[in-house]
C-alpha cells in the first residue's frame, strides 16, 4: 500500500513536470529561440562599447559565473567549503599516513609518472583561461584532483608521504584558495576605504557611479578584472579541496577503524 | 530554419527520457532501504536534472557561446546556445560531487560503527 502510494506520487509530479514543461514553451520553439535574458548575457559578456555594463570577458560562461551571477558562485563555493568541511570532520582524528601497500606493476608507474606533469599543465591551462576558452576554477579543479586518485591508485596510499603531501599542506592550500577568493571580494572595500572612491564588492569593471575596476589587460593580454582572479583561487580550492577527501578515502580501514570506533564509544 | 519531424521526435524523446530517468531516480532514493543504493540514485537525479537544465538553453542551428575575434556581435548573438544554464550547470555538478562525497563518507562511518547499510535497520538503533 505505502509501495503503490509512492509509486503513484512520483508518477503524478514527474507527469505534472513534463505537462509544464511543454505548456510553459520552456523550450523556446523547441530549441529554436533562446530567450530575452540570454540574449542580453551574450551581448553583454565582452562589448567594450557598453562599458558601464559589460563583463569584459568572450567567455560569457565565466562572465555569468564570477560576474552577472557572481554571488551566487561565491554561495555555492560556501556550500562546497561546508560539505568539505563537514567530511573532514566526520575524518578527525583518523591517522596521518596510509599504512603499506607497494602499488601498481612498473609500467602503469612509469606511464603515471609521465601523465602526472602533463595532468597539472592542462590543469593550470582550463584555470587560467577560464576567461577565454570553455572552463574555468571548477573544471580545472576537478582535473588536478584527479591526480590525487592516480597517486592512490599507482603507487598506494603510502605515497602521498613518500612525495611529501601531508593532510595539513593540502588543507593550507586549500584554504589559500578560498581566502584568496574573499580577498578579491573585498579589494574594492580596500580601495574604497583607502581612496574615498565609491565602489561596489565583487566589482569587475566599471559601474555608472564608480570607475574602480580591476587591470582588464596586461601587456596586451586580455584579463578579464577579477575572473582570472576568482578562476585561480577556486581552482586552489576544489582541487585540494578533493585532493584531501581522495586521500582520506583513500586510506587503509584497519588503519581508519580503531579511531573511530574508539572515539563513538568514548575509550 | 524549421526542424524536420525527425528532429523534432527526438527532441521530445529525450526530453521524456530524462523525465523518465528522474523519476525512476526518486524511486530508488525514496523506496529502496539501502543507503548505496540511495546514494547512487541521488547522483543519477542530480545528473538527469543537470542534462535537463542543458536541454532547456539548447538550440538546434547554435554555436557555443564563447565570443571569438571571427565571430560579430550580432551573429554571436543570434546564434550561441543560452550561456544561463550551462553556468548554472557548471558549479551544480562540482558541488553535487563534494556533497555525494560528504554522502559517502557518512555511509562509510555508518557501516563501519553498525555494520550495516539498511535504512530500516539503522532506524531501530539506539544511542
Amino acid at each position: 500500500m505505502r509501495r503503490a502510494i509512492v509509486l503513484v506520487s512520483i508518477a503524478v509530479s514527474v507527469a505534472l513536470l513534463a505537462y509544464a514543461t511543454s505548456v510553459a514553451g520552456a523550450l523556446g520553439n523547441l530549441g529554436l529561440e533562446t530567450r530575452a535574458l540570454a540574449k542580453m548575457f551574450l551581448t553583454l559578456a565582452y562589448n567594450p562599447g557598453l562599458r558601464e555594463l559589460t563583463a569584459m570577458s568572450p567567455e560569457a560562461v565565466t562572465a555569468i559565473v564570477w560576474d552577472f551571477r557572481g554571488v551566487d558562485t561565491l554561495y555555492e563555493t560556501v556550500v562546497f567549503y561546508m560539505a568539505i568541511t563537514a567530511a573532514l570532520a566526520i575524518y578527525r582524528g583518523a591517522p596521518k599516513v596510509g599504512g603499506g601497500g607497494v602499488g601498481l606493476s612498473l609500467i602503469v608507474r612509469v606511464v603515471t609518472r609521465l601523465l602526472i606533469p602533463i595532468n597539472i599543465a592542462v590543469a593550470v591551462s582550463i584555470a587560467v583561461h577560464g576567461h577565454l576558452t570553455p572552463g574555468g576554477g571548477f573544471q580545472a579543479g576537478v582535473a588536478l584532483a584527479v591526480i590525487s586518485v592516480l597517486l592512490a591508485v599507482v603507487y598506494s596510499a603510502k605515497s602521498f608521504g613518500k612525495v611529501g603531501v601531508d593532510e595539513s599542506k593540502v588543507i593550507a592550500l586549500e584554504s589559500a584558495g578560498f581566502v584568496a577568493i574573499a580577498a578579491v571580494v573585498f579589494a574594492p572595500l580596500i580601495y574604497s576605504s583607502v581612496t574615498g572612491a565609491q565602489a561596489y564588492l565583487m566589482q569587475n569593471y566599471v559601474k555608472a557611479n564608480s570607475e574602480f575596476s580591476f587591470p582588464v589587460e596586461v601587456l596586451g593580454q586580455l584579463i578579464s578584472g577579477t575572473l582570472i582572479w576568482f578562476n585561480v583561487a577556486e581552482f586552489l580550492a576544489v582541487s585540494f579541496s578533493f585532493f584531501i577527501i581522495f586521500m582520506l578515502l583513500s586510506l587503509r580501514e584497519e588503519v581508519v577503524r580503531p579511531a573511530l570506533v574508539g572515539e563513538e564509544s568514548g575509550s | 530554419m524549421a526542424l524536420n519531424a525527425l528532429e523534432r521526435f527526438l527532441l521530445t524523446l529525450t526530453l521524456y527520457n530524462l523525465l523518465a530517468t528522474a523519476a525512476i531516480s526518486v524511486y530508488g532514493i525514496v523506496a529502496r532501504p539501502s543507503l548505496t543504493k540511495k546514494i547512487i540514485s541521488l547522483t543519477i537525479l542530480g545528473d538527469a536534472l543537470n542534462v535537463l537544465a542543458i536541454f532547456v538553453g539548447f538550440r538546434v542551428f547554435s554555436i557555443p557561446p564563447e565570443l571569438t575575434p571571427e565571430v560579430e556581435l550580432s551573429l554571436f548573438v543570434r546564434s550561441a546556445v543560452d550561456p544561463l544554464p550551462q553556468a548554472l550547470v557548471l558549479t551544480a555538478i562540482v558541488i553535487g560531487l563534494a556533497v555525494n562525497l560528504f554522502l559517502i563518507f557518512l555511509a562509510l562511518q555508518v557501516y563501519r560503527l553498525y555494520g550495516t547499510l539498511d535504512a530500516r535497520r539503522i532506524r531501530e538503533l539506539r544511542g
